[in-house]
C-alpha cells in the first residue's frame, strides 16, 4: 500500500499550484488584456505538459473521439479562461475564484443530464449550498 | 440582486458553465485515453484558438515581469493539474484527492487578502465558505463509481495482453 503522506503531497501542490494560479490572473488582468494573458497562459502550460508526457514516454494516444473530446475542451476551456479574465479585471479575486471554482455544478447537472449519471447525497448538498453562495454573491 | 449587473458575476458564472462543460468532456475523454494524451490534445486546442488572439493583444509592449508573472500564471495552473495526475498515481483515492483540490479558491482568497488586502463583508466570507464546501461536495464521487472505472480498465490491460500474447 502506498504511503498517505505521499500522495497527499502531490494533492496538496495540485490545490496550491490552482490557488497561485487565480491569485496570478489577477495580477494579470490587472495589467493586461485578456488576449495576451491567454498566450501567456498557453506558453506556461507547455512545462507542466512536457513533464506529463515524459510519464507516458511521449506516446500520446490517437483515439479519434478522445482527440474531438479534448481538442473541443481546449476550445471551451479557453473561452471559460477569457470570461474568468474579465471576470478577474473587474471583481476581487476573493469572490471570483470561490464562485467560478462551482464549475462542478454544471458538470454535475450535466452528467445526469447527458450521461445519466446518480446523483450522490453529497453532490445533492453541494448543490443546495452552491445556489445560497450565489444568491450570496449576487445579491 | 445589485451584483448580478456589477460587471464581475456574469463573466464569473459564463466561466464556471464553461468549465462545466469541460469537466463533462473530460470525463468523456479520460474514459478514451490516458490523462497525458488528453492533456496533450486539450492543449492543441488552446494552441488552435491562439490565432484569434495574437492582433491587439499588446504583448510587444508589456515589461519583462509582466510577461513572466502572466507566464507563472499558465505554469501553476498546469503544475496543479500534473500534481493531481501525480497524487492520483500514486494512491490517492479520487475521492478524496479532487474534493481536497477543489478548494483551491482558499489558497486565491488567502493571497488576495495578505497581498492585494481585499477585504469582504461577513455575509461574503460565508458565500465563500459556502462555495468551497459546495465544490467538494460537488466532485465527490463515492469510490465504488471508481472501482468499476478501474476494473474496466484492468479488463481492458487484460484483454490488451491477450492480443498481445496471441
Amino acid at each position: 500500500m502506498p504511503r498517505t503522506s505521499n500522495w497527499l503531497w502531490f494533492a496538496l501542490m495540485a490545490l496550491v499550484g490552482w490557488g497561485v494560479w487565480g491569485f496570478l490572473v489577477k495580477l494579470g488582468a490587472d495589467r493586461m488584456n485578456p488576449r495576451a494573458l491567454q498566450i501567456l497562459f498557453v506558453v506556461g502550460m507547455i512545462p507542466p505538459l512536457v513533464l506529463a508526457l515524459a510519464k507516458v514516454k511521449f506516446v500520446v494516444q490517437k483515439d479519434r473521439q478522445g482527440i474531438f473530446y479534448g481538442i473541443l475542451n481546449g476550445l471551451l476551456a479557453t473561452l471559460g479562461m477569457l470570461a474568468f479574465y474579465a471576470a478577474m479585471a473587474r471583481g476581487q479575486a476573493s469572490l471570483v475564484a470561490p464562485l467560478t471554482a462551482l464549475f462542478p455544478l454544471f458538470t454535475v447537472i450535466g452528467a445526469v443530464l447527458l450521461l445519466k449519471e446518480k446523483l450522490n447525497r453529497f453532490q445533492v448538498v453541494g448543490i443546495a449550498m452552491a445556489l445560497v453562495a450565489v444568491v450570496i454573491f449576487a445579491r | 440582486m445589485k451584483r448580478m449587473f456589477a460587471g464581475w458575476l456574469i463573466p464569473a458564472l459564463v466561466a464556471a458553465l464553461l468549465w462545466g462543460i469541460v469537466g463533462i468532456l473530460q470525463k468523456l475523454g479520460s474514459n478514451r485515453m490516458n490523462a497525458s494524451s488528453l492533456l496533450a490534445w486539450v492543449m492543441v486546442g488552446y494552441v488552435l484558438a491562439l490565432p484569434l488572439f495574437w492582433q491587439g493583444s499588446g504583448l510587444a509592449s508589456l515589461s519583462h515581469k509582466d510577461l513572466f508573472w502572466g507566464t507563472l500564471a499558465g505554469a501553476a495552473n498546469g503544475l496543479g493539474t500534473w500534481s493531481l495526475f501525480a497524487a492520483l498515481e500514486r494512491g490517492a483515492k479520487a475521492s478524496v484527492a479532487i474534493p481536497l483540490t477543489a478548494l483551491y479558491p482558499m489558497i486565491t482568497v488567502a493571497f488576495a487578502y495578505l497581498i492585494l488586502h481585499e477585504r469582504l463583508a461577513v455575509l461574503d466570507w460565508i458565500g465563500v465558505a459556502l462555495a468551497l464546501g459546495a465544490g467538494a461536495m460537488l466532485s465527490y464521487e463515492p469510490e465504488p463509481a471508481a472501482t468499476a472505472r478501474e476494473a474496466e480498465l484492468r479488463v481492458e490491460q487484460f484483454s490488451g495482453r491477450i492480443k498481445e500474447d496471441s
